[in-house]
């Protein structure tokens, strides 16, 4: 009994340590949870030419960049899958792909090519969402989401530019606050936000 | 090698999420967005809707501004557009009054059954769409206040063709509902469809091509003359047997009408009555077809 209290951390009991690189998880949970929240309260209203900004694909595309691929696969998962079952006009699981497979382009050239910069996070996230919108139409129109191609390529194009445009806008925020998020865990560590590096700003 | 082991081990991880995803996205579109997961959609759009009404309500201004920040330009243009419009109308007011009235009166003539005796429940628009190619919207009514999929959702307090006296005009059906939200796939959206009444007792269908764009409208069956359909005719839905709406909502007017020499029936062009794009509150009609064919004598049904 002392043991089962002391497990569920109820008073009398000690409560059980979580690991650092378990705490980056629940932080960066957290920082999803909190993404989805804001894309359904403010975002949507925040359209400019018709298009809003994609705050799950770019919680996805900090993880990436500040966390390498294996981050930037998971994390993009996992917004992409809160965005699907958000979202109502396209089936669970479209997103989480798209998400995922960005993700883990943009995390596997940061893991291996592009050194850090201060026009990286932007420009990166410009160019991503660029891609993200394009294996998200592409990959619905494969799946019967025929309605995605539908609204012709001008319009696709001007809502690809604005949405990549709030990404690059909002990348530098959020992947700072991923970076805050994800501290102890390997890959957050290894890219954008060295202990010593975080403890000394 | 520490890092190859790394590469490796994020390769798979990817291919199994990516098994994970595609497994979903087969699941969800075999269940037509219901099942399991349409539940846990359901579940989520209630929890959020609190919070949305009220950062909704708050924000709308900002957004508002920003909309109208970016299309300053085409605003201008349109309004210089309806400066000239408005001139042009007043010489051919009396003819243009007439032709609606005659219009209005085809259409009130063959269904006017019940527009106005169905019963609505009002709602607010909470959200507009999350994602960019959500052709939807969110409403802070579900299934506790009547609602439910299919019925149809027009905009409340919205003025008619020319100035008109109707209540409104189409918006969409509601597509999914839950106990306390519903979304409505709006009438742009690709996949819709309505049946509407044309002059000269036509009947076409209206299908959506995608948010900002004019309904595609196909004529399906003409009398022995081909319509003759004119920019600024009134459109309203045609409530045949069978129809998701009823008769009598007004759809949109004509935007444009292009002749063939190949084709006996005129290309025609919808220009919803309703802004969808600006949405704050919203009627739903507690209409069905099975409701509208309650009303005729039961008694087949069952054993």
């Amino acid at each position: 009994m002392v043991t089962a209290d002391r497990r569920r951390g109820r008073p009398g009991g000690h409560r059980r340590a979580v690991s650092p690189p378990g705490r980056a998880r629940l932080r960066i949970a957290a920082l999803a949870v909190l993404a989805l929240l804001v894309q359904a309260t403010v975002a949507a209203d925040l359209r400019v030419a018709g298009a809003a900004p994609d705050l799950l694909l770019v919680v996805g595309l900090a993880a990436a960049i500040r966390g390498g691929a294996a981050h930037g696969v998971v994390v993009g998962f996992a917004a992409g899958l809160l965005g699907d079952l958000y979202a109502s006009g396209t089936p669970v699981g479209l997103e989480a792909l798209t998400f995922c497979l960005v993700g883990y382009g943009v995390g596997a050239l940061r893991d291996n090519v592009l050194p850090a910069g201060r026009l990286l996070t932007p420009v990166l996230a410009f160019a991503a969402t660029v891609a993200a919108v394009v294996v998200f139409v592409v990959l619905g129109d494969l799946v019967g989401q025929h309605q995605l191609v539908l609204a012709g390529r001008g319009a696709l194009v001007r809502v690809t530019l604005v949405e990549a445009a709030w990404s690059a806008l909002l990348a530098v925020p959020v992947s700072w606050a991923y970076a805050r998020a994800g501290r102890g865990s390997a890959g957050v560590d290894r890219l954008g936000g060295r202990p010593e590096v975080l403890a000394a700003r | 090698m520490a890092v190859a082991r790394r590469s490796q081990r994020t390769r798979t991880l990817l291919f199994a999420l990516l098994l994970v995803g595609v497994t979903l996205v087969t699941i969800d579109s075999r269940a037509a967005h219901g099942g399991v997961l349409g539940q846990v959609r359901g579940r989520l759009h209630d929890g959020l809707a609190p919070v949305q009404s009220a950062t909704h309500a708050a924000l709308a201004p900002l957004g508002n501004f920003l909309t109208g920040a970016a299309d300053y330009g085409s605003l201008r243009a349109e309004n210089d557009r309806l400066r000239r419009q408005i001139a042009a109308m007043q010489a051919q007011s009396i003819a243009a009054a007439a032709a609606t009235a005659e219009a209005q009166a085809i259409i009130a003539g063959a269904h006017l059954s019940f527009v106005g005796s169905i019963p609505t429940v009002q709602a607010l628009v909470i959200d507009q769409g999350s994602s960019n190619f959500d052709n939807a919207i969110t409403l802070d009514k579900g299934s506790a206040d009547g609602l439910a999929v299919g019925q149809p959702v027009v905009a409340a307090g919205v003025g008619g063709p020319a100035g008109g006296a109707t209540p409104g005009g189409l918006v969409g059906s509601v597509g999914a509902v839950s106990a306390h939200t519903a979304t409505v796939d709006l009438l742009t959206d690709p996949g819709a469809v309505v049946g509407v009444s044309l002059p000269g007792a036509n009947t076409g269908t209206a299908e959506g091509v995608g948010p900002g764009s004019p309904l595609k409208v196909t004529v399906i069956s003409t009398a022995a003359a081909p319509p003759q359909v004119h920019k600024g005719d009134a459109v309203a839905t045609s409530g045949l047997p069978l129809e998701r709406y009823p008769a009598g909502i007004p759809v949109g007017t004509v935007a444009s009408v292009t002749t063939s020499s190949t084709n006996a029936e005129p290309a025609v062009t919808l220009k919803p009555l309703v802004d969808l794009g600006r949405l704050d509150v919203v009627e739903v009609e507690l209409w069905s077809p099975q409701t509208a064919a309650g009303a005729a004598p039961a008694g087949t049904a069952g054993p």
